[in-house]
């Protein structure tokens, strides 16, 4: 194979990486053909590694990584093209997501409405929307979920922050700027008329959602995505995930625009929806591949899931505790118990009951709206 | 093999770094194409002590720059010394200088404070080693700001202009996977992950880092920590454990892994209570025959 044949097939090698959602830039494929001209390109084993470190290959792709390399850099037939997809667990497989048509939701905030409280139903023109607000999530339509769109575009300044130890500047009260002080003073000629001052900045709570996508779970699980939608729009950071009997990361998956078009998507692209529940083995799969990334003391974990488990019961506890080790909070948002009846007996959620900061329903959107200002508070 | 990496394997187990075929490639290539090496892995792995070897190798100055939230531009790149400037600049007003003379004066190098990145940048007779250690930690603002150095290395401090650097440092980022570094970041930099080592790996940095061990402790302690590792623990213990625990049993005088010794010694590779009483006297009593009876045979 000549030198320009290798950059060729290299090429070609990236975009099946592309192609099975290994994420691959134009620029690792340089540093991959850098890389491969100072290893012995007769050692198999030596290219591979050099693709790993050249390509940033994570371990959670590694697997992937190595069956491709594997298929790809066979010897003998240079050319042949691996057709048939490698299965990818965890992950969803499908075309690139449109980008673009990033939909503005009109004026987001609100001032005046949002002094009201959620139940005020004497503003003119909002008893709709207090209708709405209680309406419980079985008997809603998808008209009602354009409806919710709006009122849901509301829950941002609902949204409290913390206090980072990042320093930036303020004005007012706050710890003394030497450096700024010194810069302004040669506006006045040198004289240091008033000091300048720091003090921390507001820090966005970080947010991981675990959405249950179970059968049982299907009359809420698109009302719940759409408010988990809406949470994303006002905290970016958010990470959100699926599961069901496997876990699915949705938040590459999450495009901005339409709630309604984005829930129909994901209902095709996430293998098992509306089918059973483990809920210990999704916790534990979160755990082991997500939680070091994704939780840290600043996160708050919230777990949309009505406990109805057909997995392993014990294997919840564990997982649970420890998330709980690790999270700020962990929020566990319940459909089932905004019936005053409702006790908690599934045995998964009492597993998992000892390590829940709050429980708390989410039948319909005004208990959502109750529960948004708790996820941002310390 | 192309004979540079294994050349440079061997080089580094002499500096008593035990570095398998992918962390050697990794370093060869960080080094041949100059680009900056992300190091991510579980905490004890030796991420850190990769830079400081590195350093060694090469025989030049390890600069380190420590990662915590909040870390700013002030504390990771350069600061005025405004005390000294103050009263330099009251000097010379009594002096009767004039006061561009006194500016000229108190914006001079010796009035800045360089921090680790400037230094880095900065040093004269040949590249430093740069450790930007756990990065994770700092704030994600912090990763954009190094993405500009990193990429061009060079700083620009408004009163004195731009420094290009004499020399690019080597730079090796380490991360415990607290939080994703961002992709921007990872596409600058090679990526290696460090994984706990495979047995024959840790027997020889044991017998290399706690020389005073003979080959069947080290090879029992490895296999302990092996095997400790496959169960379900809060917080795996790393080589940087193995290592403090193979020390520690060296000092108490013990040839052989026993039981006893093992409760005795638990908290230099355990460190979380739940994993400690996770522990008991019978799962201890089994990891102990285990890794004595694996021991005897590979004898």
């Amino acid at each position: 194979m000549t030198s320009d044949d290798l950059v060729v097939h290299l090429a070609r090698f990236a975009g099946v990486l592309r192609e099975h959602g290994v994420e691959v830039g134009v620029g690792d494929e340089v540093d991959a053909t850098k890389a491969l001209t100072l290893v012995d390109l007769f050692d198999r084993a030596e290219v591979q590694r050099a693709f790993q470190i050249a390509f940033k290959i994570r371990p959670r792709d590694r697997a992937v990584f190595d069956t491709l390399f594997h298929r790809f850099w066979s010897g003998g037939r240079p050319d042949a093209r691996p057709r048939d997809p490698v299965p990818v667990p965890g992950r969803i497989t499908g075309g690139a997501l449109p980008y673009g048509k990033v939909r503005d939701d009109g004026p987001m905030v609100d001032e005046g409405d949002r002094r009201k409280p959620a139940t005020d139903g004497s503003t003119p023109g909002y008893t709709r929307d207090v209708v709405l607000r209680r309406k419980p999530f079985e008997e809603c339509s998808a008209g009602d979920l354009a409806d919710m769109e709006r009122l849901l575009a509301r829950l941002a300044p609902r949204w409290a922050a913390r206090r980072s130890r990042r320093l930036t500047p303020v004005r007012g009260r706050g710890l003394p700027d030497l450096r700024r002080s010194f810069r302004r003073a040669i506006g006045t000629g040198g004289e240091m008329v008033s000091l300048a001052r720091r003090a921390r900045a507001l820090d966005e709570p970080r947010l991981v959602v675990l959405c249950d996508t179970s059968g049982s779970m299907d009359v809420h699980a698109r009302f719940l995505l759409a408010f988990v939608l809406a949470l994303k729009r006002i905290a970016r950071t958010t990470e959100v995930f699926a599961f069901n009997t496997s876990l699915t990361r949705l938040t590459p998956s999450l495009a901005p625009g339409r709630i309604a078009r984005t829930i129909e998507r994901l209902a095709t692209d996430v293998p098992g929806w509306s089918g059973g529940t483990r809920i210990g083995e999704s916790l534990m799969e979160f755990i082991t591949k997500y939680q070091q990334a994704y939780v840290t003391s600043r996160t708050v974990v919230v777990i949309l899931s009505d406990g109805l488990d057909r997995g392993d019961t014990s294997m919840v506890g564990v997982a649970m505790r420890a998330l709980h080790a690790k999270a700020r909070r962990i929020v566990w948002l319940n459909p089932l118990s905004g019936d005053p009846r409702y006790e908690p007996t599934a045995r998964a959620m009492q597993a998992a009951l000892p390590f829940i900061d709050r429980l708390a329903p989410a039948h319909n959107l005004e208990s959502l709206e109750l529960v948004v200002g708790e996820l941002g508070a310390p | 093999m192309n004979p540079d990496i294994e050349s440079l394997q061997r080089a580094m187990e002499d500096l008593g770094y035990v570095a398998d075929e992918p962390i050697a490639t990794a370093v060869f290539l960080a080094r041949e194409m100059r680009k900056p090496l992300l190091v991510e892995g579980e905490a004890g792995g030796g991420k850190t002590e990769l830079a400081k070897v590195l350093a060694r190798l090469i025989g030049t100055e390890l600069i380190r720059l420590q990662c915590y939230e909040g870390l700013d531009v002030n504390t990771a790149l350069y600061e005025w010394n405004y005390p000294r400037q103050m009263l330099r600049a009251r000097l010379a007003e009594d002096e009767g200088r004039n006061p561009s003379d006194i500016e000229a004066l108190i914006f001079g190098r010796e009035y800045l404070l360089e921090r680790p990145l400037l230094r880095a940048i900065t040093r004269t007779g040949g590249p430093a080693v740069l450790l930007i250690d756990e990065i994770d930690r700092a704030d994600d603002g912090f990763e954009a700001f190094l993405l500009e150095i990193l990429s061009d290395f060079q700083v620009t401090i408004p009163e004195l202009g731009t420094i290009r650097a004499e020399h690019v440092p080597y730079v090796i980022l380490t991360s415990n996977r607290s939080r994703e570094i961002g992709d921007a970041l990872r596409r600058r930099c090679l990526y290696l992950f460090v994984e706990h080592p495979t047995l024959e790996k840790e027997v020889r940095i044991l017998r290399l880092k706690a020389p005073g061990a003979s080959e069947q402790l080290a090879r029992e302690v490895a296999r302990f920590m092996q095997a400790l590792r496959g169960r379900r623990l809060s917080k795996a213990p790393g080589v940087a454990e193995s290592i403090d625990w193979a020390q520690a049993l060296v000092r108490l005088h013990r040839p052989h892994l026993d039981a006893e010794a093992v409760a005795e010694t638990l908290g230099c590779f355990l460190k979380d209570r739940h994993d400690v009483e996770g522990l008991d006297r019978p799962a201890i009593d089994s990891l102990v025959a285990d890794a004595r009876s694996a021991g005897a045979q590979t004898r």
